[in-house]
């Protein structure tokens, strides 16, 4: 599909005016030509950029296939880039005022992958980009496993839209009232820095209680102008701001003049952030923030995230926190009360190096300072150290950690253990004395890149241990449950009753010769190729020239050479196959009655069927989606044994019993089949 | 597997590492003296105390460096100053590198890198081995990467 043709002289001002207004300026100073010369060459410019927009409008197109969002671009290099649905974070719309005149928006998709937008089309009509959002969210979804929500006809319905929150006038008045830009001070300052010279002309015929007047005054001024901006910043920012939930994704809006809109899975969240200080607490209010893997939304702006919740009433904020992760009553769990001795320490030396700076300023200048001036803040010591430990804490929910950490700026953390990228047990020289450790459970969101992790800081060496082990423990358990849950939900990809019906009529007997073992491998590797797939983890590590490298394993492993190996690969291939090709149909069938009456054959398996596709399995497949990553290119060839227990189980009657247990899962899994999709 | 050592030959890639840094940062000082701004024994007396400081490093830290990897997680404990504990769930590793540099080459070593998605953690180096074994240690975390079967490892 094409662009809005409004984008071509949009985008051609955009680029063309920045360099005519330079050209005018460098023929200005030079004296080169008249005016008409200036002219002429600014009308140049904007013609090339038209010629150039135009040209870039022509070669840009984008394409909804199957399961890629395909976008090739480029007039002098060209560049055709496919993202996979499932693999896309964010899809934010936004539309400045001429935009929003010109009927257009710019579509940005997010990828875990890189720092750049991944995913950049400017611009589209507005129209076009709600139906992007709204495609690509459907199609995402069916990409991920759960069918985009079909109505009887098959046809994709949009999920209904429920509100979970909407700013008040009286939250906005308060978001803009607490917002202070210091991007003016600092912009004065670097100004002021070079008139320092001409200023200091003027200095020595004032008096100095004037100049003192009038640089507190100025300094007043600057503030006041500060605060009004960043006011009317936030204001802007946050005008309207709507947050809903529709099927399995978030979706924010808000913006005066330039409107943001954009959505979030709810999958794809890693962390959330509730943020308050001293003055909020006493008014009973907290901000919230969203933080997924492709970036917190927005941080490439100067707006932070932009399915923040500036501001809202606690409570609501939790309620909204726990819409997104059900995380339940926290009561966090605080340090060792000992550790306020070392707080005190802490800030006990910060004094004394202060009043010890402000001693040498005196000794140095012999002037008349007060240098024990800060002595007075050890008054403030004892409560400080307080604080600082009364508002530090962890707590573990069913499924999630919760840190909280900070007086003046407390943030409370709330990580899913299966979110949970490693855990790292740090202690410092310092902490070793005070036998304390800090335990950080670190995530993929790239908030965290700020340093701000979910940190539960200061703690007894053994509870951090505990901790971290505990921690580790959890993520496996979360692990587990995800993959019995997947495993169970892609063992029926495909129309379990073609499978089998097909499979009986293409020969029992030879099914009952390859006998179990060769049963539970096509099942292992199903699983492990379906994973694949979804995961950029084991994407990246199948990097090619790994790839040889997992051969030879698995050939010193040997389970899958020992039995049929074949056979496995072809299998492979099918739910491959089947997966492009009718994924979403299948998923669909399974939804229905074909999985409840399911008979299982006698011994127990149900056998994928060669012969109902015209496919040519002995090519690999043609395309695997993976992503961004370097994967193998031929996954059938990739004999890795997937569970521990596969070493030692090339014989019959372990294959039994994990076959049964794959049944259960199934058929358990079946029985609820919404469990997988609304569970997160 | 149990906790693994570090090739005993690291010391020298670090203590190598140490004089290098120990020469840079005297260079300021020399240069002071050069100029005539320092006298003549804070050359000397910077450099060497930034040697020993930095030799004494290295050998401890070639003490503290252990790694292990279990069941389900590589387990890392390291540090000297900052005593630093990671554990890296398999299925949180994206990619396994290992490389070697020029000090590494010279002594016959190498080192193995772990790629996760964190943010903090992003990257964690396993100094210390021998080329053989860092290219084990790469087929073994990636088999076990792949065995532990990540799902969405983001």
């Amino acid at each position: 599909m094409k662009l809005a043709p409004q984008s071509v002289p949009y985008r051609a001002l955009q680029r063309g005016l920045g360099f005519a207004v330079l050209a005018f300026f460098i023929l200005n100073a030079s004296d080169a030509g008249g005016t008409g010369l200036t002219v002429a060459v600014a009308a140049g410019i904007v013609l090339v950029a038209l010629a150039y927009e135009a040209a870039y409008y022509q070669r840009f197109e984008y394409v909804l296939t199957e399961d890629t969002f395909d976008i090739s671009s480029g007039v002098i290099s060209r560049r055709e880039r496919e993202i996979p649905y499932r693999r896309i974070q964010n899809v934010d719309v936004s539309r400045n005022v001429v935009q929003r005149a010109l009927g257009i928006a710019a579509v940005d998709l997010e990828t875990a992958g890189g720092s750049a937008t991944e995913g950049s089309i400017r611009y589209v009509t507005v129209a076009e980009a709600t139906r992007l959002q709204r495609e690509l969210q459907r199609r995402k979804s069916g990409a991920n496993g759960s069918p985009g929500e079909l109505d009887e006809h098959g046809e994709p319905v949009a999920p209904t839209e429920e509100d979970l929150f909407a700013i008040t006038p009286g939250e906005l008045a308060l978001v803009g009232a607490l917002s202070f830009d210091g991007r003016l001070i600092g912009l004065l300052a670097f100004l002021g820095s070079g008139s320092v010279p001409v200023l200091s002309g003027f200095i020595p015929t004032a008096s100095a209680a004037i100049l003192t007047a009038t640089a507190i005054v100025a300094v007043g001024l600057l503030f006041l102008a500060s605060w009004v901006l960043g006011a009317a910043i936030a204001f802007s920012n946050y005008y309207g701001f709507r947050l809903s939930r529709a099927g399995d994704e978030l979706r924010y809006e808000r913006g005066l003049f330039r409107r943001y809109s954009g959505s979030i899975p709810t999958e794809k969240v890693q962390t959330l952030t509730i943020a308050d200080n001293p003055a909020k607490r006493a008014l009973g209010y907290a901000s919230l923030s969203i933080e997924t893997a492709g970036y917190a939304p927005g941080q490439g702006g100067d707006q932070g995230s932009q399915a923040a919740v500036p501001i809202a009433r606690t409570d609501r904020v939790y309620d909204l926190a726990r819409e997104v992760e059900p995380f339940g009553e926290p009561s966090f769990h605080r340090p060792p009360r000992r550790i306020r001795w070392r707080y005190v320490f802490r800030y006990t030396m910060v004094v004394a190096a202060l009043t010890g700076i402000l001693f040498a300023v005196d000794w140095w200048t012999a002037g008349a300072i007060p240098w024990y001036g800060p002595l007075l803040l050890l008054l403030a010591v004892p409560p400080a150290a307080h604080l600082k430990w009364k508002h530090r804490g962890y707590w573990l929910g069913e499924d999630h950690l919760l840190t909280r950490n900070g007086f003046w700026s407390r943030q409370v953390k709330v990580v899913p253990y299966y979110r949970i990228q490693n855990v790292i047990d740090t202690r410092t020289i310092f902490q070793r004395r005070w036998y304390v450790a800090t335990v950080v459970a670190d995530t993929a969101g790239t908030g965290s890149l700020m340093g701000s992790n979910a940190a539960a800081v200061d703690f007894d060496i053994d509870e951090a241990v505990t901790l971290r082990r505990e921690l580790n423990d959890r993520l496996q358990d979360a692990l587990i449950d995800r993959r019995a849950r997947r495993t169970a939900f892609e063992w029926f990809e495909g129309d379990p009753m073609e499978i089998y019906g097909a499979s009986a009529d293409a020969g029992t007997d030879s099914a009952a010769d390859a006998g179990t073992g060769s049963v539970v491998d096509v099942d292992a590797d199903d699983v492990v190729i379906d994973d694949a797939e979804a995961d950029p983890a084991v994407g990246a590590a199948l990097d090619a020239d790994d790839m040889a490298g997992t051969d030879r394993f698995a050939g010193i492993d040997g389970v899958e050479d020992v039995v049929d190996a074949e056979g496995v690969d072809d299998t492979t291939d099918v739910a491959d196959a089947e997966e492009g090709d009718d994924g979403m149909d299948a998923a669909d069938a399974e939804e229905g009655d074909d999985a409840d009456d399911l008979d299982i054959p006698p011994d127990g398996v149900i056998r994928p069927d060669f012969s109902v596709s015209d496919r040519d399995y002995s090519q690999p497949a043609e395309r695997v989606d993976t992503g961004d990553y370097a994967v193998d290119r031929h996954p059938s060839d990739a004999d890795v044994p997937f569970r521990p227990d596969d070493e030692s189980s090339s014989g019959g009657a372990d294959g039994d019993d994990d076959d049964t247990e794959h049944d259960e899962a199934s058929a358990d899994d079946d029985a609820t089949p919404g469990d997988d999709r609304s569970g997160r | 597997m149990t906790t693994q050592r570090l090739h005993p030959r690291v010391r020298i890639v670090w203590v190598v590492r140490a004089i290098v840094f120990a020469g840079l940062f005297t260079l300021p000082f020399v240069a002071g003296f050069y100029l005539g701004y320092l006298p003549e024994w804070a050359p000397t007396v910077a450099g060497g105390v930034l040697l020993v400081i930095g030799v004494v490093h290295a050998l401890l830290r070639y003490r503290r460096w252990s790694y292990e990897i279990r069941e389900d997680e590589l387990y890392l404990d390291r540090g000297v100053i900052t005593q630093v504990r990671t554990t890296v769930p398999l299925v949180r590793i994206q990619h396994v590198d290992s490389r070697r540099g020029p000090i590494e080459r010279a002594v016959g070593l190498a080192s193995c890198v772990v790629y996760t998605a964190g943010s903090r953690g992003a990257d964690v180096r396993i100094p210390g081995l021998t080329p053989d074994g860092a290219n084990d240690l790469r087929g073994e975390l990636k088999r076990l990467a792949i065995r532990a079967d990540g799902e969405d490892a983001v």
